[in-house]
C-alpha cells in the first residue's frame, strides 16, 4: 500500500482531549436506488436475494433492539420492535416480491416503489403523531436497501480506536451509534452547542467539528488523529506525527475522573464563598458521572430525551418510572426536571411540518401549553415521582409571567387531582429558564410568580445575539462573552436576588473554567454542567477569589464588544491566575476584525 | 367468531410501539384477527403491523375486533386487556 500524504483538517475543538484512531464512517444521507430489469429466469433468484436481505436486516434490527435496552432503556427499545414486525410482515414483503415478479424489478426498486407507496398513504392521515410514524417505515426501507447491498460494510462493529466521523450526527443517529466504544467524533457541520458536542462532553470523548469538507475525503479504516486542542484533525498522519504525539503521551478525556476523583465536600473559593456544581444529564449513559464526578445532585434534566427517536412519548408510568430513577441517583441535592423542550432541533422527531424558523417557533412551553394532554402527563409522572424524590419544575423557553402563570395553573391542576385520588403530595418548586431577551427584560416580573431561574446561556447566546448556534457560517458572531450576553445575566440575577429566589447557570458557560470564574464574578453561586467538566470547574473555583472575579466582572459589562472583552479577559486572568489559565484555557485570539 | 368494540386509550393512538405491542400479542393466537374502524369500515389484519397503521386510530377511535379461530375467546380477551391497560400494562413482547 502507497503511503498516503498526510492532510490537516481546521475546525472547532468541542470536547477535548487528543486520540489516535481508525475512521468509522457513518452516513445519514438517502441512498440513490437505481432501477434495472431483472430478466424472466432470474426473477426468482432476486426473490431469494431479498428475502436474504430481510433476514439480515432483521437481525440488524435485534441487535439494535438489544443495544438501545441496556443503553437508553427498555421503553426506547419498543420502537425497535416494530422495526421488526415489519420486517416480519408478510403484508409488506409479499407486495415486495409481487413488484419484482410483475413488474420484472430488481429488489432494491421494488423496495423502493413499496416503500414509497406506503408512504404516500401515510403522508394522508390526518393525526399528526400517527403520520410521523411514516418515519418508521422509511428507517426500515433504508436498511432494508441497505441490506441489499450486502448492508454490513455500513456498520461494522466499532473496533476499540473508532473515531465516529459523519456529516452531521443526527440526535436520532445515537440510539444506533454504540457511543460508549467510540474514541472521538469528527463531523464537518456544527459548533460548540451542536448536539455532537453536547454529546461528546456528556460522555467524555474529544470532538472536532465545523470541518466542513472532511466526510468526503474520509474513509472507513483510514488512520486519524483528533486533536481537539488544536482544533483539528490528521488524516493519514505520517510515522513520525504519531511519533511526536505518542511521545506528548495522548489523553484522552476519558481521563480526568482519575485526576480528580468525586468529592462530596463543599466547594468554596479562596475568600469563602460557598459554590454548588450541579450536573446536567440527558442520556442515561451519563447518569453514573453525577456521583462519579461529585455533582450535588442533577441542575437539569433535558426530559425531551425521554422520548423515542421517532419522538413517542412514554406514558405517565414509563416517565414515573424515569423520574424515580434520577431521583433517586441525585439522592438529597435533588433533580430540576426541565418540563419537555420540543422544537427546533427536537422537532425533527416530532412533526414533519417544518416551521420556516423553528428556533422562534413552536417549541417548547407553548409545545406544552397547546399540546396539553403530553404537558398534563408529564407534569402528572413528576408530580407522583416526586413522593419518592427530591424533584423541581423548570419550565422551557419562558417569555413573561403570562407563560409561567399558563404552565402553573396545569401544574397546580393536576397537583390538586391527584392529591384527592392520592392523599397529600409535595409541594414541587417551579422554576423558569431565562434564555430568551424577552424573559430577561421581564425578568422582574417573572421573578415574581416563580421559585428559582434557571439561566440557559446557549439560548440565551443564540437569542440574544440573534445567531444560529448550529450553524458555522455564522459562528464568528456567536460569542458567548458578548457583553449583551453578560448584561442579559447581569440583570437576570438582579432580578432573582431582589426577589429573593436562587438563580442557577446551566449553559455551555457554567462548564467552561474561565466563563465560570466571570459567572462567579457576576454573583452566580449554582452552577449545573455536563458531569465530566465538574472536576475541571471545581479546580478552578476552588483556587480564586470571588472578589477578584467580581472587579473583572464589572469590567466586562463596560465593554461595548465581544473582543473587548475576550481581550480583557485574557490580560486579566494572565495577570491574576496565569497558573490556572493557560493560553489554551482561554478565549482564542481571534482573526483581526 | 367473536367480536367486541374497543376504543383506542393509548394517548397517542394506535402509533409504532402500541401497534406493535397489540400485533405481537395477537400473532401468538390461532386464531384470524381483523380491527376495524367503526367510523369508516376501514378494516386491518391484526397480525400485520402495517396494516394496523394504516387505521390511524387516533386517541379515542373506536374499533370493532372480530376474532375467528380455535382461541378466539382467549384472544379478544387478551386484546380488550391491552386496550383497557391503554396499551401500558405488563410488557406483552
Amino acid at each position: 500500500m502507497t503511503e498516503q500524504q498526510e492532510i490537516r483538517f481546521k475546525g472547532l475543538g468541542v470536547s477535548e482531549g487528543v486520540v489516535i484512531g481508525q475512521v468509522l464512517r457513518m452516513h445519514d444521507t438517502t441512498e440513490h436506488v437505481y432501477h434495472w430489469r431483472i430478466e424472466p429466469s432470474d426473477l426468482e433468484a432476486e426473490c431469494r436475494r431479498f428475502r436474504a436481505a430481510v433476514d439480515l436486516a432483521k437481525q440488524q434490527v435485534i441487535g439494535i433492539k438489544q443495544q438501545a435496552e441496556v443503553r437508553l432503556g427498555k421503553e426506547h427499545a419498543y420502537i425497535f420492535d416494530a422495526h421488526l414486525l415489519m420486517l416480519e410482515d408478510e403484508k409488506l414483503t409479499s407486495d415486495i416480491e409481487k413488484e419484482i415478479t410483475d413488474k420484472k424489478a430488481n429488489a432494491e426498486w421494488a423496495v423502493k416503489v413499496v416503500g414509497d407507496r406506503l408512504l404516500s398513504l401515510y403522508s394522508e392521515i390526518k393525526d399528526e403523531y400517527l403520520r410521523e410514524r411514516g418515519s418508521d417505515i422509511e428507517d426500515v426501507m433504508q436498511r432494508l436497501i441497505m441490506a441489499l447491498g450486502g448492508g454490513d460494510e455500513e456498520r461494522p462493529p466499532l473496533s476499540e480506536d473508532a473515531v465516529i466521523v459523519s456529516q452531521d450526527l443526527l440526535p436520532s443517529a445515537v440510539a444506533e451509534l454504540d457511543l460508549e466504544h467510540a474514541r472521538a467524533l469528527a463531523t464537518d457541520t456544527g459548533g460548540w452547542t451542536s448536539h455532537t458536542a453536547i454529546l461528546a462532553r456528556g460522555i467524555g470523548i474529544p470532538a472536532v467539528v465545523g470541518l466542513r469538507d472532511f466526510y468526503r475525503r474520509a474513509k472507513t479504516g483510514d488512520r486519524i488523529i483528533v486533536d481537539s486542542s488544536r482544533n483539528e484533525v490528521i488524516l493519514h498522519p505520517s510515522i513520525t506525527t504519531i511519533q511526536d504525539y505518542r511521545s506528548r503521551r495522548v489523553v484522552g478525556s476519558r481521563g480526568p475522573e482519575a485526576n480528580h476523583p468525586g468529592q462530596d465536600t463543599p466547594v468554596t473559593t479562596l475568600d469563602g464563598v460557598e459554590v454548588t456544581l450541579r450536573a446536567n444529564v440527558e442520556l442515561p449513559s451519563e447518569f453514573e458521572g453525577v456521583a462519579k464526578y461529585g455533582a450535588r445532585g442533577v441542575g437539569l434534566f433535558r426530559s425531551e430525551f425521554l422520548l423515542s427517536r421517532r419522538g413517542v412519548v412514554g406514558s405517565e408510568e414509563q416517565q414515573r418510572t424515569a423520574y424515580e430513577g434520577i431521583a433517586k441517583i441525585a439522592g438529597d441535592d435533588g433533580v430540576i426536571i426541565r418540563l419537555f423542550d420540543l422544537g427546533g432541533e427536537n422537532v425533527r422527531e416530532v412533526s414533519h411540518e417544518l416551521e420556516k424558523n423553528p428556533a422562534l417557533g413552536l417549541r417548547a412551553i407553548r409545545f406544552g401549553l397547546l399540546n396539553e394532554d403530553i404537558m398534563r402527563t408529564q407534569v402528572r409522572a413528576i408530580l407522583q415521582a416526586a413522593k419518592k424524590g427530591r424533584l423541581k419544575i423548570v419550565l422551557p423557553m419562558i417569555t413573561d409571567s403570562s407563560d409561567v402563570k399558563r404552565a402553573r395553573a396545569i401544574i397546580e391542576e393536576e397537583a390538586s387531582a391527584l392529591a384527592k385520588i392520592g392523599g397529600e403530595l409535595e409541594r414541587v418548586s417551579v422554576g423558569a429558564m431565562i434564555e430568551v431577551p424577552s424573559a430577561v427584560l421581564m425578568a422582574d416580573s417573572i421573578a415574581e410568580v416563580v421559585d428559582f431561574f434557571e439561566l440557559g446561556t446557549n439560548d440565551l447566546v443564540q437569542y440574544t445575539l440573534a445567531v444560529d448556534r448550529g450553524s458555522d457560517e455564522v459562528s464568528d458572531w456567536f460569542r458567548t462573552l458578548h457583553p449583551a450576553v453578560l448584561r442579559s445575566i447581569d440583570t437576570s440575577l438582579k432580578a432573582a436576588r431582589q426577589a429573593g429566589i436562587p438563580a442557577i447557570v446551566c449553559g455551555e458557560m457554567a462548564s467552561t473554567p474561565a466563563y465560570a470564574v466571570l459567572l462567579l464574578g457576576l454573583g452566580v453561586t449554582e452552577l449545573s454542567m455536563t458531569p465530566s467538566a465538574i472536576p475541571r470547574v471545581r479546580a478552578t473555583v476552588t483556587e480564586i477569589d470571588t472578589r477578584d472575579a467580581r472587579l473583572i466582572a464589572e469590567q466586562c459589562l463596560l465593554c461595548t464588544t465581544a473582543d473587548e472583552v475576550e481581550n480583557l479577559v485574557r490580560e486579566r486572568f494572565a495577570q491574576l491566575w496565569c497558573a490556572l489559565f493557560p493560553a489554551a484555557a482561554l478565549p482564542a485570539i481571534r482573526p483581526t476584525n | 367468531m367473536v367480536e367486541r368494540t374497543l376504543t383506542v386509550t393509548a394517548p397517542l393512538g394506535l402509533h409504532a410501539r402500541a401497534a406493535a405491542r397489540l400485533v405481537r400479542l395477537v400473532s401468538g393466537f390461532h386464531s384470524r384477527v381483523e380491527l376495524s374502524r367503526v367510523d369508516s369500515g376501514l378494516s386491518a389484519d391484526a397480525k400485520s403491523i402495517l396494516s394496523v397503521l394504516m387505521l390511524a386510530a387516533s386517541r379515542g377511535t373506536e374499533l370493532r375486533a372480530s376474532a375467528d379461530g380455535a382461541d378466539e375467546e382467549a384472544a379478544i380477551s387478551a386484546i380488550d386487556q391491552l386496550f383497557s391497560d391503554g396499551f401500558n400494562g405488563p410488557e406483552y413482547s
